[in-house]
């Protein structure tokens, strides 16, 4: 029984697996009915077997799957539905459509449970919904683009008004100027269909973008799942926060509360390390959870929320919390994209160590290249990890 | 134009196509879905009549279907019917000179198919026998209209294994290629030269239809 379980609303999936061959596979994850669940990772990680698995497509060796009071999959009892018995919607990530099949064909077969009239009746409500175009209709996939090919795709897995929805990278074949169409076609799913979604992706912005709650693989084990914004802000290891390519991160070493004040804040110092690993004397003060002991190389994050230009903030001297640092920095390097610029800017205290700085509209114009800048770092924002928690 | 030859020759390739089309279609599909130890093996075997002489194949046959051999002498005792020499050896030995003509192309339009299909199938509701006949069957008919048609016609055409099993007997095993052969013999050339005429064309017409079944297969992907 997975801990979350009680919590759960009506139409919930839960997933719990473990197998050691062919491929690793290990953790557990749930989603809410009407959430949109992310499983993100690098690329050959078992993100798409975590998928086959969920559609009975795979089975696992150990593990169970449950859909609301429904189990798919309970190696213990020797459960193990077919695919056909799950009621599951699956958009495969070239889209599987058969190709002898025109559009509205390929959406009926899904429904040949029914009557024929009803089927072509019922399909061509489905291509509507997904807002495909009539004349579009009689076409076969080799005659649609990859956009219409993907609602054609999404319509044959909802005719079967599944319990549960499965997408396999499904914008990996759409340009970059469809994308956002199908975004909003998805968000509009995920509000009227009310069961849970979940989205293989590889794409972390996309999956921030779109996700209620983000699963992170890494070589068939999930590493943590949780809210995007939690994850970004939280990571639970050093590998989670390299996945998900969090810029401002950095070596320390953890030196514990120093007094009674610091016990009752439940605050703890932090000391920063210079590019080499050696400690450079930096110290902040930062929250303690009580898990890691005095001494221990850490890693350590920062949100970008919790660096402020003094700049920017002129003379308001009110420092919050937990006693910030200053640093002196100066600007090495600036990406632009599009509307935000990236500044790489060098710490002049510590050796090799850099800030990574966004700002966009009328405050980019600050970071210039040569610029010297003035950075408080607000330490509530300081998540710390142990360095080798690869197994955590 | 011997008219006997003409039908049993055609009498024997529809039936040989009616025998060989149901094995050809589950010894292809069994090809390209499944990977084993031996498969190579497994290939080469189907391909062997394509590559084998004619006489040494139907020597073959000859020795392991005949009166004198195990099988043979076991058939005719238990069921009273003989392999060799008529028209029922000829249908065995034409069903399996022709089993490359019929398993080639039905494995190779079954390996063209996407693998996903199926599962995309499956997930949809499809059972294993819906698959087949909604998802499969279209996808792989050019492919299997193209192996029907070849074996066809080849059958209308060997001439090297029949004569080896079923010698020359009028109305029973003597085909229209070995009564090509037979007035070409008796220098009747004008019937010869009819029949040669018709096996070409009939030879043109099944390659152009798979040609162009091949073409069309390309079109649907």
């Amino acid at each position: 029984m997975t801990v979350a379980e009680g919590k759960l609303r009506r139409g919930a999936l839960c997933v719990q697996l473990e197998q050691s061959w062919p491929m690793p596979l290990n953790g557990e994850f749930s989603c809410e009915a009407g959430e949109l669940l992310a499983l993100v990772g690098p690329s050959g990680t078992g993100k798409t077997s975590m998928l086959r698995c969920l559609a009975g497509l795979m089975t696992p060796e150990l593990g169970k799957v449950e859909v609301g009071e429904k189990i798919w999959l309970d190696t213990d009892r020797g459960v193990c539905l077919p695919p056909q018995q799950r009621h599951v919607g699956m958009v495969f990530q070239n889209y599987a459509l058969m190709p002898h099949l025109n559009a509205l064909d390929n959406v009926a077969l899904a429904l040949l449970h029914l009557p024929m009239t009803e089927r072509r009746e019922r399909a061509s409500q489905w291509l509507e919904h997904v807002r495909l175009s009539r004349d579009q209709f009689a076409r076969r996939p080799a005659q649609l683009s990859g956009g219409q090919q993907q609602r054609v795709a999404v319509a044959r897995a909802l005719a079967r008004e599944p319990k549960l929805l499965l997408l396999d990278e499904p914008f990996s074949a759409v340009d970059q100027m469809n994308r956002q169409g199908l975004y909003d076609l998805l968000a509009d799913l995920r509000r009227e269909l009310n069961i849970p979604i979940v989205l293989v992706t590889h794409d972390l912005v996309e999956a921030r973008h779109l996700a209620d709650s983000m699963v992170l693989m890494d070589n068939g084990k999930v590493l943590q799942q949780g809210k995007p914004e939690q994850i970004y802000r939280s990571p639970r290891n050093a590998r989670v926060a390299d996945i998900v390519g969090i810029q401002n991160r950095f070596q320390g070493v953890w030196r514990g509360p120093r007094n009674a004040k610091d016990q009752t804040d439940n605050a703890g110092w932090l000391e920063w390390a210079d590019g080499n690993g050696q400690p450079s004397g930096v110290l902040m003060r930062v929250r303690d959870k009580g898990r890691l002991s005095v001494g221990q190389p850490v890693t350590w994050v920062i949100h970008g929320d919790g660096l402020h230009l003094r700049h920017e903030e002129g003379n308001d001297d009110s420092q919050s919390g937990f006693g910030d640092v200053e640093l002196m920095t100066t600007v090495v390097s600036r990406k632009v994209l599009g509307d935000i610029t990236i500044a790489q800017c060098k710490v002049e205290e510590l050796f090799g160590v850099s800030l990574c700085l966004f700002r966009s509209g009328p405050q980019r114009r600050i970071l210039s290249d040569g610029e010297t800048l003035s950075v408080r770092v607000q330490t509530e924002w300081v998540h710390v990890m142990p360095t080798r928690a690869a197994q955590d | 134009m011997d008219w006997q030859a003409l039908i049993l020759s055609l009498e024997l390739a529809t039936i040989t196509l009616l025998v060989l089309l149901p094995i050809g279609l589950w010894i292809g599909r069994w090809l390209a879905y499944t990977s084993f130890k031996g498969k190579a093996l497994a290939e080469a075997t189907v391909v062997l009549p394509l590559v084998l002489p004619p006489t040494v194949l139907g020597y073959y046959l000859l020795v392991s279907l005949g009166a004198g051999s195990p099988l043979g002498s076991w058939v005719l005792d238990a069921f009273d019917i003989r392999l060799t020499f008529n028209f029922l050896g000829l249908l065995i030995a034409s069903v399996v000179f022709n089993v490359p003509f019929m398993v080639q192309p039905i494995q190779r339009a079954f390996e063209a198919i996407p693998a996903n299909l199926s599962e995309a199938a499956a997930v949809s509701g499809l059972s294993g026998l819906q698959t087949f006949l909604r998802v499969e069957l279209p996808l792989v008919w050019p492919g299997l209209l193209s192996a029907m048609v070849l074996t066809f016609v080849h059958t209308l055409g060997e001439f090297g294994v029949v004569l080896m099993v079923g010698g020359s007997i009028p109305g029973e095993t003597k085909t229209i290629a070995v009564s090509i052969y037979d007035k070409v013999q008796a220098f009747d050339f004008a019937s010869a030269d009819q029949m040669a005429l018709f096996l070409l064309l009939m030879s043109l017409l099944a390659v152009a239809a798979s040609f162009f079944a091949a073409a069309r297969m390309v079109k649907t992907r």
